[in-house]
């Protein structure tokens, strides 16, 4: 209940304060939403399994988006362009999925 | 990663690669990991407990913060694309619109150009000048002629899927333009222009994207290809390959391509041919046989000197 009403209030806040991303940061903007999209559905699950741990959630949450910034950064320095980002999406996407599908299970038994 | 699991059975363990332990178990074995932590040792109580709690709220709401950042970015990110979007296309319009302007002008300036040359020259000079200038296009003509039309079809359903609408010769193509012209010029023509552009000897039908260019302006359809000529033409021109090729793509594409006499037809005056390579030779007064004879007293632009034509038949 807590959680939820932390993410509400995020939000409200980023709504009412306004925030303007600086140029440089806006091509990570993107993964990062993915990043913290995954640490958020795998605490949901954990949540749900039993086995959510707090500091587990935030130590997720920050590598995430920071190795997942890591690895735009280094595809945009290598040249590869959005393809290592594209890994990064494939890989957290196939993780947010089944994590999902894990929540589907716990919530609706089927 | 995590171990193999306990249900494999022993002695053919393979190390799961990266990929099937990802599908096979999406949640970060570091939950699994707390949880048989603290089996072992009960979750820590009091402070760490407290502040661990609190930090994953600030966590949260970060996140929070960090999806309403980027929806807004999106957003944001939205209207700037459709108006530059918008901003091209008006940038094009009144770049199209200036250049007609201009060129009305031009055409303007250059009717008066031949009016004052008419004057400065004698009859038979000015008449013959007239005529060499409606020959080669640069002159405003009118007479008696046909009309070739030449329409797209009728755009068929779009693929449900794709979206494609563009499937099948259902389109009148630059090379019909191209060969159409060709034959009316065959049949005599002496002027021809397509949706009022004047064909010249350096005039140019091409295609770009999806669009024709008659002498780098577009033309869309329905293509009027208007030709003024002696009253056998209209029989020879129905008579030529194209005629025959258009009425043929006509019956199985669905485009329509219709011939008629005209009467009376006006077509306008070529815009002037840009000189790249060529240079006028000859002076203002232009002489009918050659003026390679008055090249020498005139201090006309020193070019080549090779060309014996009127300055009307120069291009």
């Amino acid at each position: 209940m807590i959680a939820v009403l932390a993410l509400l209030a995020g939000v409200v806040l980023g709504i009412y304060l306004d925030p303007t991303v600086p140029a440089a940061l806006q091509p990570y903007l993107p993964i990062a939403v993915v990043a913290a999209l995954d640490a958020v559905f795998g605490g949901v699950r954990a949540k749900l399994d039993r086995i959510f741990d707090d500091k587990q959630f935030v130590v997720s949450f920050i590598s995430n988006v920071l190795v997942a910034g890591l690895i735009v950064y280094l595809g945009d320095q290598l040249g590869v362009g959005g393809q290592l980002s594209t890994g990064v999406v494939v890989v957290l996407g196939v993780r947010i999925f089944g994590n999902v599908a894990a929540i589907r299970r716990h919530l609706f038994r089927a | 990663m995590s171990a193999p699991e306990p249900g494999q059975r022993p002695g053919r363990v393979y190390a799961p690669d990266f990929l099937t332990e990802l599908f096979r178990n999406p949640l970060d074995p570091g939950y699994a990991d707390a949880a048989a932590r603290r089996e072992r040792s009960p979750a820590p109580q009091g402070w760490r407990g407290t502040s661990a709690r609190a930090v994953a709220v600030v966590v949260l709401a970060a996140v929070g913060f960090l999806f309403a950042v980027a929806y807004r970015e999106t957003v944001a990110d939205e209207p700037s694309r459709s108006q530059a979007r918008a901003g091209l296309v008006a940038q094009i319009q009144q770049r199209e619109a200036e250049t007609d302007q201009l060129s009305v002008r031009a055409d303007r300036l250059r009717e008066e150009v031949g009016r004052q040359r008419d004057a400065a020259l004698s009859g038979s000079q000015a008449a013959r000048l007239r005529n060499l200038e409606a020959g080669t296009g640069l002159g405003r003509v009118r007479g008696d002629g046909v009309v070739v039309r030449l329409t797209d079809a009728a755009p068929k359903d779009e693929d449900a899927v794709t979206g494609d609408s563009e499937v099948g010769p259902d389109k009148v193509l630059y090379s019909d333009l191209q060969k159409v012209a060709n034959d009316l010029w065959a049949s005599g023509a002496e002027a021809v222009a397509i949706n009022g552009q004047r064909l010249t000897a350096t005039s140019t039908i091409r295609s770009a994207g999806a669009a024709i260019l008659v002498d780098f302006r577009p033309v869309t359809s329905p293509y009027e290809v208007t030709a003024i000529g002696p009253g056998p033409m209209r029989d020879r021109f129905e008579e030529s390959r194209s005629a025959y090729l258009m009425r043929r793509v006509a019956k199985i594409a669905g485009l329509s391509f219709q011939v008629r006499d005209a009467e009376d037809l006006t077509l306008p005056a070529a815009t002037e041919p840009r000189l790249r390579y060529a240079e006028p030779s000859v002076s203002p007064s232009p002489s009918p046989s050659g003026s390679g004879a008055d090249r020498s007293s005139s201090p006309g632009p020193t070019g080549s000197g090779t060309s014996s034509r009127p300055s009307g038949g120069v291009r």
